[in-house]
């Protein structure tokens, strides 16, 4: 349907299949950015977000960190209780533009800096930065906070060209040294973290009230194994982290293996973290482990550079009256989509 | 802990905007001659009146069987017209030719009224799916609910997308038919003036994705609420 919008927007028949322009990596990567915002968006909106457990939720993030941390973490909470309902649709409404806003090409950029905005906000006032400085930051609670990854992702998707030539997505915007840093610090990140107590301990796996049955299964089996096993599990998932951290550095065939680790070490999480929880009506985001996927796929190492930075600029799009219809020997050719405000 | 009646009442306000709306294309399309997807603006009539009966009961207009058996047939038409599709048919020019996300739309309605709690599925029931939460039983379906959802919300995002995209002219001409450009001086919004002459123009296309977006956004909340 949207592809058949694209082309029919001059007059052509709904019964035609053309083709449209096909979007490059970056834009697919913003656009499925977009639809976890609209997911989030919708979870907040689900009925248990309207009561006092979500502020009594958010509270729960203060505990363990510094009193400067702590302090504006338990008075958000306080203030969002005295309004909850005001609030939380306030917060579900930020998410939904926030999500149209990627979707909407005009509106990326705006919708990309607000979204880096809100989403430190939140990291602070509503995961209490990730645990990180509590000590109960682990791979499989969702650290290092999944609206950090969102804010990380909202700069390395920004649409803008600082390096043409990036065999990856995530080095368009920012540069490949950047891009490269910023990888490395999150996968090294975690590594350390699994290393740390909290992600040994039994509990590091916990199944939540109204889990579906067979996720409770599986978290439970994994949370069995860890008691078991704890040390050497962590061992051997911070060794797994490490080589993805480093893959990046080495060449294409070894990045890309190291690409499809991450994804496969961020389905892990993502079933350790009960999927966010967002099965049991009290979850507000699916936390880290779609977003440490989407991350990986931005640095999906690409075999050519990419080809929209080293072409030139497509022509502006002219209004369909000033257009000449192609004749039959010439067929109409869609302008290679970029990603919308491509500097 | 349910959910407010307010939301509720603003997401049933939208889908039954939505259902008039779409029912005018399909008026408008047939007195001005303009090409529009018959097939999807039905469905859309069809899927905003049970979708704001499903979420404020005094909407509520059929009981949820019949409502099963539309959506069964609608799923069966875009199944056939998706295997059509695949089997590169030509396509009449009032029929949808992706059907692919309304194919899922009509499973997703399936999936909502056939999980429905009996108390909520009767006509006449005093809640609507705002109290729904509260009875619904923890369904080993509820995965599937997340995926529809999901489905929903990349059909949004796509729909988006595609909403400012503006190609140079094309001139899809059908066998015998002439040029599908703006007339001559004419207004080249799609969504713009009747076209004068023998142009086709397709009836406010960005109209009809403003629908599919808010009829994707409103179907994710409800399959979230299902969850």
């Amino acid at each position: 349907m949207a592809q058949s919008l694209a082309v029919r927007g001059a007059g052509a028949q709904p019964g035609s299949r053309e083709r449209p322009a096909a979007l490059d990596s970056r834009r697919k990567l913003q656009l499925a950015l977009a639809v976890i915002w609209l997911l989030d968006a919708m979870l907040q909106f689900q009925p248990a977000m309207f009561g006092q457990g979500f502020p009594q939720m958010l509270a729960g993030s203060a505990q363990g960190n510094p009193a400067a941390v702590a302090r504006p973490i338990t008075w958000s909470a306080a203030f969002i209780g005295h309004h909850v309902v005001v609030l939380n649709a306030i917060f579900a409404v930020v998410q939904l533009l926030l999500g149209l806003g990627l979707a909407f090409r005009p509106t990326v950029k705006p919708a990309l800096a607000a979204s880096v905005a809100w989403a430190l906000g939140v990291w602070w006032l509503g995961e209490g930065l990730g645990g990180l400085l509590a000590g109960t930051a682990s791979p499989f609670n969702g650290a290092p906070g999944a609206v950090a990854l969102y804010a990380l992702l909202a700069i390395l998707l920004w649409p803008a060209d600082r390096d043409p030539a990036a065999p990856f997505p995530a080095a368009r915007a920012v540069g490949r040294r950047i891009a490269r840093a910023a990888w490395l610090a999150v996968w090294l990140g975690l590594a350390i973290l699994a290393l740390q107590p909290a992600s040994r301990a039994p509990q590091a796996i916990s199944t939540a009230p109204g889990e579906p049955g067979w996720l409770a299964r599986i978290d439970a089996g994994a949370a069995s194994a860890l008691a078991r096993h704890g040390p050497l599990a962590s061992v051997v998932l911070a060794v797994i982290l490490i080589i993805v951290a480093v893959g990046l550095y080495l060449p294409v065939g070894a990045q890309r293996a190291a690409v499809v680790l991450a994804i496969a070490a961020a389905a892990v999480f993502w079933l350790a973290e009960g999927l966010g929880g967002i099965l049991t009506g009290s979850g507000t985001d699916p936390n880290t482990g779609p977003l440490l996927a989407l991350l990986a796929l931005a640095f999906w190492p690409a075999a050519q550079p990419a080809r929209s930075a080293v072409q030139p600029p497509a022509p502006p799009a002219q209004p369909a009256a000033q257009t000449t219809a192609p004749t039959a020997a010439q067929p109409a050719t869609p302008p290679a989509a970029t990603s919308p405000g491509a500097a | 802990m349910g959910g407010p009646a307010w939301l509720t009442g603003l997401f049933a306000a939208l889908m039954l905007t939505v259902a008039v709306y779409c029912a005018g294309r399909l008026v408008a399309a047939r007195r001005w001659r303009r090409p529009t997807e018959m097939d999807t603006d039905g469905g859309h009539v069809l899927m905003g009146v049970a979708m704001a009966g499903m979420l404020v009961a005094r909407l509520r207009i059929m009981p949820a069987a019949p409502w099963e058996a539309v959506f069964a047939v609608g799923a069966a038409w875009f199944g056939r017209q998706l295997f059509r599709s695949r089997r590169r048919v030509p396509a009449s020019s009032w029929r949808c030719p992706h059907p692919a996300p309304h194919l899922v739309e009509c499973t997703a309605m399936l999936y909502m009224f056939v999980l429905l709690p009996p108390s909520l599925a009767r006509r006449g029931a005093a809640a609507g799916m705002a109290a729904m939460t509260a009875s619904a039983p923890a369904s080993r379906l509820s995965f599937l609910a997340l995926l529809l959802a999901v489905f929903m919300f990349g059909y949004v995002v796509r729909v988006a997308d595609r909403l400012t995209v503006r190609l140079p002219a094309l001139a899809v001409r059908s066998a015998g038919q002439a040029p599908a450009g703006p007339p001559p001086g004419g207004s080249s919004s799609p969504g713009g003036r009747r076209a004068a002459g023998p142009a086709n123009r397709y009836l406010a296309p960005r109209c009809a994705a403003l629908c599919k977006i808010a009829m994707g956004i409103t179907m994710g909340y409800m399959l979230i609420l299902m969850l």
